[in-house]
């Protein structure tokens, strides 16, 4: 007859099914000895090997553990392979598919994403029976499949580890399996000792085995536990698993609050138990952990008196209160491990594994006081970092710039990000309603230099651009305006005169730069406006070295531009070393100073700052005459020659005079509209040219911007042609890109044309607005139905009206519309136009088109800035319509160029080669 | 993500048809409360707090009235209850009247996982009425079950059977708990705890009527999200800057935080769950949060918490401590330049603020990452210590306090004074 249970016996899992391991658990477990947790005979299979972790961490496990990773699973990624150090791993669609190969393996390594990782864990152990470990490396599990996972896997006989885990590894073996301990130098902290650890932590783990080094304590087997709910391999299995390795002598154990995993725990060996969390009796959800959440009895209070019973220890274990047995001490800091660890030994006659190495004193390996007064124990002295991480410091100081480490940059940008929710898109971190605050001339150099130049900069930058904005002579203007008789767009124009800025051009400016960086780099010079230094040493090299001075200096009467460079310069009293180590070079050496070694000068001035505190690559600073020189191009060719005669005037003013008195900005406007602006036009060209700078990186003009750079190769920067990259942007804008602008115009001018409107600026223009946008908006609405009707489903829209984000509400705004309105507003400037689109999409709701009153979009704003501009000389005959358009998109293309600079640069510095291709697999055939 | 109590706990019951005490919201009208008491003999008043805060009998919020009047009187004492059990404080938003179950039995049942069995667990008794802590061992059925074949009859039956349960129970119970594994199970629960349930003889058969609720949402299971709860059902425990920072939870990297002391002057980037054990511990509350951005976030994910963070924070901060342990695959250069990015961005979107940075790290491309800080530190002209991984954590803690302290006594000023701004 079948005895009775109580419910005591009951309570303890009658109803649980499971299959058969060692006999001291109530469940399956199926690992007798810590040795073999991971050996050098498991087998593993790695699924989502290709996966952004694991790419990155399974190869140097591999590695590491002589290669006993067989095979990886990925679905579609069938016959590809993962490189590693020792060879390549193959990867298979499926499980299935992997065993069908003839791979054999005993251990899956799941890197799945949380919602998958139930159906991977089932799939490896039903469709592989010898599957015997699963260790789960995947945080956030739902709780409902961790418990499926475990109830499957224990009815299957097979162990699990994790999930939220960094995986096991054996020092002893040399092996890990699954994750990531030790880092990308498992050698480093793994070092084979006595010592077991486990831990909650996967970090910890990695920095437990560290410390222990300190105090000459080696490990044998390293345990990530995971700290889930669940956690499938806990404390009572490794301390059980421990019992049974001679290798262990102790063990030390990182625990968290939450869950009584320790509470019944009987150790046989010395343990150090590191409790940490005490605090975490306040939450009232998790922080950190997802499992570290405790009730009353499994708070770190608790925890720390379960072992301090097993222990028999009435305290923890402090460097001033050493307080443990020979059963071991309860320590609350990781730092105290070490000690800890040797004075439980100790009293159990057992010695450190190898002398200490190193120690866990404070060691600060940079530091900075800035010139403050610090106290002492504030003020503590840089020491030597350890290797090999000493000779890294020592090659990073000597490295000049920032090194971007090359990834694929298709659709992915350095430089530029648009925010989705607000529309707003950022250059170098500026919002372009920040930059739309800010001149032509500061954009570009922030395109490159990734900061606004200070008052000093922006004077030189403005003597640079305007100083080669006359293209009187060039090919490239005459390429320009061949192309403006064939009746190309104005991207196409400009892209005429670019194919002849090539590399030949700024050769020699690139050499001055470098010279310019070698001497410099190391020599301690921070802001180089300041002239008062000591540049003797680097005269003395300049003028010992023929090479380098004949690039910097020459013989022969100087050329006129830098003549008249260096004129401008003085003019607006630019201050700066480089300037000033030419002069002292040229007076030296009875010489004068070459053009190109201006340009080099004025370019190292504004990009030495964030080029020392490795913000830029030196590639950039190189480039910089280029694209400075590229700038000056594309206004001047927007001029057709006959409004530069010569090489002294530009638009009808004396080049000098720009170079010496105009910003660029004055003089970009000046090449659209034929005037100097006054203060007003000024601002709403800065502010139309800011809100243009970029869309973000998918932005067709990028795109072709970053194909072109793409396609000759940046992982060789030197050979990217940067004014092929300005082509590929320009390429890339056209009629519905760039040129659209221009059909907000056309319609504005066809509400306008007959009103009698004389100044869009004047608030007492005289038009009745309301009127005028109902009878607008009533002439589109029988439109639309006459449209409607006829089954013409594109029926025209409205221009700039309406947006995909900001809809929805009884009235919508866009902000970005709403903040340039202000921004005018705040100025006292007014323009009808703008006032005009309001009441039209009042009008609009009015009359029944809309179901709610439309945004006004920002390209409205564009176009109403724009029209306004024009509208003077539009209405006195001076352009005609075509010009109009035709301004209109060359000022989009100013605008844009300072975005596309920016990307042309980023991925010249970040790309791979060819990067922005597209798989042909993810290619579609429409025919 | 918790509830309590039966305004929404009916809602969520009524989804696996588990029969529970008629429920009235605060919005009641003084003839609906009437019909409740006409019925039912009478009302109980609960206050409605947000989040998984209990006790609320003990501490005097069940009202219980047999007349509208009295009902009313009980409304307008509850409606704004403040309760404090523990740690946890809650402040009433409403009252809920819910009838009165007449019953000889009482019940408890909870389902939650036990990390002693590691499986989904029954805990249920008979002798209800009073907290389970205070039963005896044998008087509390604790029955880990089968995950893969769910709670079942027999569970209960076997369990109160052998607790020697009066036999008429059993049978409804039997009918009507296993439901329960289908709303905890499938909707993603940790916990589900029903207590009371009062076994009402109305209609001549003994029916289990849910008459206090409880539960827990696991925030990493989707499936909770199929019953359409209101967003702000357990927002009252976070704050805005956590409720943005929630926003970022992601797969790859971590986006914990916890509001540790409004006031605090350190604010703590922390790497890891340990490191963010230890360092939240030892930091008291001179911390502003508690963090866990370990786990290898990108680039993007950690400039956006950096962003957040520091807005929040870094005007009232002495020190930004950036701490964690010798990370096994979080890419230091990655984040570091993330934080670094975030913070220039800062200092160029708010104007410099006083600030002594000190860090602790090891990782790979460790060099490279403080490297960069390194140069941005440099750039924003902020004093700062960066300690590789070599020194003991505990060790840069006790730094970064000293630092606090010489911040607080001084400090900040001539840090604001070399910025060229005020402290």
């Amino acid at each position: 007859m079948q005895r009775q249970l109580s419910i005591s016996e009951l309570n303890k899992g009658s109803n649980f099914v499971h299959a058969k391991g060692e006999v001291a658990f109530p469940y399956y477990m199926g690992i007798r000895s810590l040795a073999d947790i991971a050996t050098r005979d498991d087998r593993v299979c790695v699924l989502n090997i290709t996966g952004g972790e694991s790419s990155t961490v399974t190869p140097i496990s591999h590695a590491y553990s002589g290669g006993n990773i067989v095979c990886g699973t990925m679905p579609g990624r069938s016959g590809t392979v993962l490189n590693t150090p020792i060879g390549a791993i193959p990867v298979y669609h499926n499980i299935l598919e992997a065993m069908e190969a003839g791979h054999r393996f005993n251990v899956a390594v799941v890197y799945v994403p949380p919602s998958g990782v139930r159906d991977s864990v089932i799939e490896a152990v039903r469709v592989n029976p010898e599957l015997k470990k699963v260790v789960i490396l995947t945080e956030k599990v739902p709780v409902s499949h961790s418990r499926v996972i475990r109830q499957y896997c224990q009815q299957r006989g097979v162990d699990l580890f994790g999930a939220n885990c960094l995986g096991i590894a054996d020092a002893h073996h040399k092996v890990r399996i699954g994750g990531a301990l030790g880092g990308t130098n498992p050698e480093e902290s793994l070092v084979p000792g006595s010592i077991a650890i486990f831990s909650n932590s996967g970090n910890f783990t990695t920095t437990i085995a560290t410390y222990l080094l300190t105090a000459g304590w080696g490990s044998t087997v390293s345990v990530s536990s995971g700290k889930d709910i669940y956690i499938h391999f806990a404390a009572p299995e490794f301390v059980y698993a421990l019992h049974h390795d001679d290798r262990s002598k102790g063990a030390v154990m990182y625990i968290e609050p939450g869950g009584y995993y320790e509470k019944d725990l009987v150790i046989q060996k010395p343990v150090v138990a590191c409790v940490v969390g005490r605090w975490k009796a306040k939450l009232t959800r998790a922080c950190g952990h997802a499992g570290a959440i405790a009730g009353s009895g499994d708070n770190a209070l608790s925890k720390e008196e379960w072992f301090m019973e097993k222990f028999g220890v009435k305290g923890i274990f402090t460097p001033e209160t050493p307080i443990c047995s020979a059963r071991g001490a309860v320590v609350t800091n990781i730092a105290h491990i070490p000690q800890a660890m040797t004075a439980v030994m100790m009293m159990n006659g057992i010695k450190s594994d190898f002398e200490p190495r190193g120690n866990l004193a404070l060691k600060p390996w940079f530091g900075n006081n800035h010139g403050l007064c610090l106290p002492p124990e504030l003020d503590m002295p840089i020491v030597e970092a350890i290797a090999p991480y000493n000779e890294q410091i020592a090659l990073l100081k000597r490295q000049v710039g920032i090194s971007f480490p090359r990834q694929s940059m298709k659709d992915t940008s350095g430089a530029s990000r648009m925010d989705s929710a607000t529309q707003v898109s950022q250059i170098h971190g500026i919002s372009i309603l920040d930059a739309a605050t800010r001149s032509f001339e500061e954009n570009l150099v922030l395109s490159l230099i990734r900061e606004y130049p200070d008052a000093n900069g922006r004077g030189m930058v403005n003597v640079i651009l305007n100083g080669y904005v006359n293209q009187s002579g060039s090919i490239g203007l005459a390429a320009a305006d061949a192309a403006r008789e064939a009746h190309s767009s104005p991207n196409v124009v400009l892209s005429a005169a670019l194919a002849l800025v090539g590399p030949k051009e700024v050769e020699s400016a690139k050499k001055a730069v470098q010279i310019f960086v070698d001497l410099f780099a190391h020599a301690g010079l921070e802001d180089p406006a300041q002239v008062d230094f000591d540049c003797t040493a680097q005269l003395e090299q300049l003028t010992s070295n023929a090479s380098m001075r004949d690039t910097l200096v020459v013989m022969e009467k100087p050329s006129k531009r830098s003549r008249a460079l260096m004129a401008a310069l003085e003019e607006r009293g630019s201050q700066s070393v480089f300037l000033e180590l030419l002069r002292l070079l040229a007076k030296k050496s009875s010489a004068a100073i070459s053009e190109h070694a201006i340009v080099a000068a004025i370019a190292c001035h504004l990009a030495w700052k964030p080029l020392m505190h490795k913000r830029l690559s030196v590639n950039t600073i190189l480039n910089l005459p280029w694209h400075l020189r590229i700038f000056s191009t594309l206004v001047g060719v927007s001029v057709s020659a006959e409004r530069q005669p010569d090489k002294k005037v530009f638009c009808g003013k004396d080049v000098s005079e720009l170079m010496e008195s105009w910003s660029f900005s004055e003089t970009a406007f000046m090449a659209l509209m034929d005037h100097r602006p006054d203060s007003n036009e000024l601002f709403a060209f800065s502010v139309l040219l800011g809100l243009i700078i970029t869309n973000g990186p998918g932005t067709i003009s990028a795109q072709g911007a970053k194909g072109a750079v793409s396609a000759d190769g940046p992982e060789v920067p030197g050979r990217v042609q940067v004014n092929k990259g300005y082509i590929g942007f320009l390429t890339h804008t056209g009629y519905a890109h760039g040129g659209n602008g221009f059909e907000a115009i056309q319609f504005l001018l066809e509400c306008f044309r007959d009103g009698g409107l004389t100044d869009p600026g004047n608030k007492s223009h005289g038009l009745d607005l309301e009127a005028l946008a109902v009878a607008k908006a009533k002439e589109y609405k029988s439109y639309k139905v006459r449209a409607k009707s006829a089954g013409e489903l594109d029926y025209a829209k409205l221009p700039c009206i309406n947006h995909p984000v900001f809809k929805g509400k009884d009235v919508n705004y866009d902000p970005r519309e709403v903040f340039v309105g202000e921004l005018f507003a705040q100025r006292g400037e007014y323009n009808v136009f703008q006032e005009f689109y309001h009441h039209l999409v009042k009008a609009l709701f009015k009359v029944g088109v809309s179901t709610n009153v439309y945004c006004v979009n920002v390209d409205a704003v564009i176009a109403v800035i724009l029209l306004k501009m024009l509208w003077k000389p539009f209405r006195s005959g001076q352009i005609s319509e075509q010009s109009m358009e035709a301004a209109a998109f060359t000022t989009f293309l100013f605008g844009r160029m300072i975005g596309s600079a920016a990307e042309i640069d980023d991925h010249t510095n970040r790309g791979r080669n060819m990067d922005t291709r597209t798989a042909a697999s993810l290619c579609g055939y429409a025919g | 993500m918790q509830i309590t109590g039966m305004n929404w706990g009916a809602k969520l019951l009524k989804y696996v048809g588990f029969p529970t005490a008629t429920v009235l919201g605060p919005e009641a009208s003084k003839e609906e409360i009437q019909a409740l008491i006409d019925r039912f003999g009478g009302v109980l008043i609960k206050p409605i707090f947000k989040g998984g805060i209990g006790k609320k009998g003990k501490a005097g919020l069940i009202g219980r009235a047999t007349d509208v009047v009295t009902a009313l009187k009980e409304k307008e004492r509850l409606y704004f209850a403040e309760h404090r059990h523990g740690n946890q404080y809650a402040k009433s938003e409403g009252v809920t009247f819910e009838s009165f179950v007449r019953a000889e039995h009482e019940i408890y049942f909870s389902l939650t996982d036990s990390t002693l069995f590691r499986a989904p667990t029954v805990t249920i008794t008979h002798h209800g009425g009073m907290d389970i802590e205070e039963l005896s061992p044998d008087q509390i059925a604790v029955v880990p079950f089968d995950a893969l074949t769910g709670f079942k009859g027999f569970i209960v039956s076997n369990a109160l059977m052998k607790m020697g349960a009066p036999g008429e129970i059993i049978s409804p119970l039997v009918q009507h708990l296993p439901k329960l594994w289908d709303l905890f199970h499938h909707y993603g629960m940790t916990t589900l705890e029903l207590n009371p349930i009062r076994m009402s003889s109305e209609g001549g058969r003994l029916t289990p009527i849910a008459c206090d609720f409880k539960c827990a949402f696991d925030t990493d299971d989707p499936n909770w999200h199929r019953l359409d709860l209101p967003d702000d059902l357990d927002q009252s425990s976070l704050s805005k800057f956590e409720t943005e920072v929630n926003q970022l939870r992601t797969y790859q990297g971590q986006s914990d935080v916890f509001v540790i002391n409004e006031r605090g002057t350190i604010t703590a980037m922390t790497f890891g769950g340990g490191a963010n054990a230890l360092v939240t511990e030892l930091l008291g509350d001179a911390a502003t949060i508690s963090s866990d951005f370990g786990g290898n976030p990108p680039y993007q994910k950690m400039l956006d918490i950096s962003r957040i963070t520091y807005q929040y924070w870094l005007k009232q901060s002495n020190v930004l401590f950036i701490i964690g342990g010798k990370a096994n695959n979080t890419d230091i250069y990655e984040t570091f330049r993330a934080m670094a990015d975030a913070l220039r961005a800062y200092f160029s979107t708010h104007g410099p603020t006083p600030l002594f940075v000190v860090i602790g790290r090891g990782g790979p491309n460790l060099v490279r990452g403080l490297g960069y800080m390194q140069d941005t530190l440099d750039a924003l002209g902020l004093p700062y210590r960066v300690f590789g991984y070599d020194s003991a954590m505990s060790e840069v803690v006790n730094y970064a306090q000293a630092a606090d302290e010489w911040m607080s006594k001084g400090g900040r000023a001539e840090v604001a004074r070399k910025l060229g701004i005020h402290a």
